[in-house]
């Protein structure tokens, strides 16, 4: 079986620059680390494969700038089997439209995939449309939200995931090939690799794919294959500070009450 | 983690950038500094989720090769390992105990060894099962590592060992784990002019019968892990439980000592550096007279001295470790110690001895700093700085030869065998 993970590396810090021209975030002298959603998403994978008795490579697939290999080093030390970074100078600037494209072209080049695990969001652009714009790409189910999978049978080619909803949370079944939009549990902690494993990382397949490898016509990838344009950006203003009521409960529910009372709330 | 961030990367392999990514994510979960003060000021025998931890996050032993269950990492790899352990655990008990003295002596005793001991000890060693380590030190030979007293007789295809070792890491943890150490001993007369001869090294189980372990010290740091000692009466190992050759203890326990130098060097820069970084925090924060301490030269400058302290030693530790491996690339496994074509020994040996003196005086002085830069916090063990410098001054006054048997050699390397001052 197959599995193909997404993931991306993000900026590993909250004041991110970005290029007022195009409007896109300048990654260059900011330290990156891999997404945390998607490695929440390989360690979904990577447990499932432990749990099932078959065969399956899973590949962690990022487009990127070349340093992005660093992320996918970190996804073969954490159980990916093979690692393919997309990085050309022709797929710079995508939105998640291109983005979408450009991974949906390497995951046919890759053949056939059973599960597509995709992180639900990236930390630095927060859309959450890349994983759910794949599956409609490569025309098939997806499943967002996913905390947990609950069972899977390889044979029949079904899986249970949880799904988190507003309300609570929902038991979905899928049918494979499916894409899994993952997001991770609050109690989630993600898998330390240890010094074995980086060693072992090291001698896994890595390879880098171009637009020479990708194929298809020049202007659909990249900042001119984007269907957004970025207008503006900014930062929205600081929230004000809160007003912290530290007493004994039954004084603090009373001034709470006064408070919302005379601010015309209640 | 400290919000100051003095660590740089350049020049690290991915693969070393990884290690110490993941040292410090093991550390956060399992080792902040808040355990580390409690796991000394509890005391010991070393806890034993720690060991395990370790273990499984494959950072014992490293350097033993693949085939005898370690990975065959570099030394340079395993410095920069051992750095991130002493990022982790100021208190160094962490990386004195389990890291320095079971990779520098584990590897060396796995040289020397047979299969049996390697099957019954190093590998559960490596897995965190047990726990190896080393018994030169006695009451009459500390610096004078030929000075000692301890005797071995042959009987049939056995040796009887007889004598006293002291001031030895690890009894406690190793009788509760199981394990054994590497114990010198005189297998034949004391000879004046050549003390070293006639000194062969043999490794003994903790539970073997005769061996009685001592108390252990009330040590003023590193209150995590136990120094003791232990007598034996009639002690009885099989031949084949010696390590190497008989009358060749000496050498070999030179080179158990250059590879747990290393590891020492390795941990105090990465004790200096969290010292640096914690006390960075505090001084750009507390104010005093109006402004932040950080911008007074008096706290400032003693700091960034401090801070140029660590990268350049922080080079020497890499060059030493490179030094090290060409060492043992060239000589190859399996050769006795080595005689490589670049570098003489000796000359390692010099480098070795650089570092295991100053890097460890380093940490103490910039914890000794610290806690006057933080005034009465400093002092108290709400920070790590006291509890840094307890520990770490421990490499200062003997643990892994003291800071005068350092400059010996150095002297000795720089100046002309001619000028040894005991000599
Ligand atoms: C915490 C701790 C853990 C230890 N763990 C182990 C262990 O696991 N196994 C083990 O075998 N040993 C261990 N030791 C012992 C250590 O190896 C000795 O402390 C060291 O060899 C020094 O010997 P000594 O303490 O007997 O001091 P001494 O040899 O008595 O020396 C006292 C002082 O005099 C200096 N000195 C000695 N000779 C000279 C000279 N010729 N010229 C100038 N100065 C000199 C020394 O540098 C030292 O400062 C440990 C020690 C400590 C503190």
């Amino acid at each position: 079986m197959k599995f193909v993970v997404l993931v991306k590396q993000v900026p590993d810090t909250n004041e991110v620059e970005v290029d007022e021209e195009t409007g896109t975030i300048i990654r260059e002298g900011v330290p990156s680390v891999l997404n945390a959603f998607d490695e929440f998403a390989l360690n979904v994978a990577v447990d499932l494969k432990e749990k099932i008795d078959k065969e399956v490579e899973i590949i962690a697939l990022s487009m990127g700038p070349p340093q992005a290999e660093e992320a996918l080093n970190k996804c073969l030390a954490i159980g990916a089997d093979r690692a393919i970074l997309l990085t050309d100078k022709i797929f710079a600037g995508a939105d998640t439209w291109a983005t979408a494209v450009t991974l949906g072209r390497a995951l046919k080049k890759i053949g056939e995939v059973d599960l597509i695990f995709a992180g639900q969001e990236a930390s630095d652009g927060n859309t959450a449309q890349v994983g759910p714009e794949v599956a409609a790409h490569q025309g098939i189910s997806q499943l967002t939200y996913v905390t947990e999978i609950e069972d899977f049978d390889p044979e029949v080619g079904e899986i249970i995931c949880r799904k988190e909803i507003d309300e609570g949370h929902l038991m979905v079944k899928g049918d494979m090939p499916l894409l899994l939009a993952c997001m991770p549990r609050p109690d989630f902690e993600p898998k330390i690799p240890n010094i074995r494993e980086i060693m072992k990382a090291k001698k896994k397949r890595k390879e880098t794919w171009s637009y020479e490898d990708l194929g298809g016509d020049e202007e659909d990838y990249g900042l001119e294959g984007s269907e957004s344009v970025v207008i503006k950006t900014y930062s929205p203003p600081p929230k004000g500070e809160g007003i912290k009521i530290d007493e004994e409960p039954e004084r603090a529910v009373e001034k709470l009450l006064r408070f919302l009372d005379e601010e015309g709330i209640l | 983690m400290a919000e100051t961030d003095l660590s740089d990367e350049r020049g690290l392999t991915e693969e070393q950038k990884l290690f110490r990514e993941s040292i410090s994510d093991w550390g956060e979960r399992n080792l902040p500094l808040e355990r580390v003060i409690e796991m000394n000021r509890e005391g010991h025998p070393f806890p034993e989720d720690i060991i395990q931890g370790l273990a499984d996050l494959g950072v014992i032993m490293g350097p033993v090769p693949e085939e005898h269950g370690g990975m065959g990492l570099s030394w340079k790899d395993q410095s920069i390992i051992e750095e991130q352990i002493g990022y982790i655990d100021p208190s160094i008990a962490t990386a004195a105990g389990f890291m320095a003295v079971e990779t520098g002596w584990g590897f060396t005793i796995n040289r020397y060894c047979n299969e049996e001991i390697r099957e019954k000890y190093i590998k559960p060693a490596i897995r965190g099962e047990k726990f190896v380590g080393i018994a030169t030190t006695e009451p009459k030979g500390g610096s004078d590592v030929a000075g000692f007293e301890s005797t071995a007789e042959k009987d049939g295809d056995e040796w009887v060992l007889n004598g006293e070792k002291t001031f030895i890491s690890g009894v406690e943890e190793c009788q509760k784990i199981g394990g054994g150490y590497w114990v010198n001993v005189r297998t034949g007369p004391k000879i004046d002019e050549a003390p070293h001869k006639n000194m062969t090294a043999f490794f003994v189980p903790i539970d073997t019968d005769g061996l009685e372990p001592q108390e252990p010290y009330d040590d003023a740091g590193r209150g995590s892990l136990s120094t003791s000692g232990f007598v034996m009466n009639d002690v009885r190992v099989p031949e084949k439980y010696m390590l190497g050759e008989q009358g060749k203890g000496f050498y070999y326990t030179m080179e158990g000592f250059d590879n747990a130098r290393i590891m020492i060097g390795a941990s105090a820069v990465g004790v200096t550096r969290r010292i640096l970084e914690e006390a960075a925090d505090y001084i750009k924060e507390r104010e005093t007279f109006g402004r932040p301490l950080a911008k007074y030269e008096a706290i400032q400058f003693p700091f960034v001295e401090r801070y140029t302290e660590m990268e350049a030693s922080k080079l020497m530790v890499r060059k030493t470790a490179e030094m090290q491996d060409v060492r043992y690339d060239e000589t190859g496994w399996g050769e006795k110690t080595g005689d490589p074509k670049t570098y003489k020994p000796t000359e390692i040996a010099k480098w070795i001895s650089m570092i295991k003196y100053k890097v460890p005086h380093l940490a103490k002085d910039t914890a000794d700093d610290a806690m006057h830069w933080l005034g009465a916090a400093g002092y108290s063990s709400e920070y790590v700085f006291e509890t840094a410098w307890r520990g770490v001054m421990s490499y200062c006054v003997g643990a892994e030869g003291g800071a005068n048997i350092q400059k010996i050699v150095i002297g000795r390397e720089t100046l002309g065998k001619d000028y040894v001052p005991y000599k």
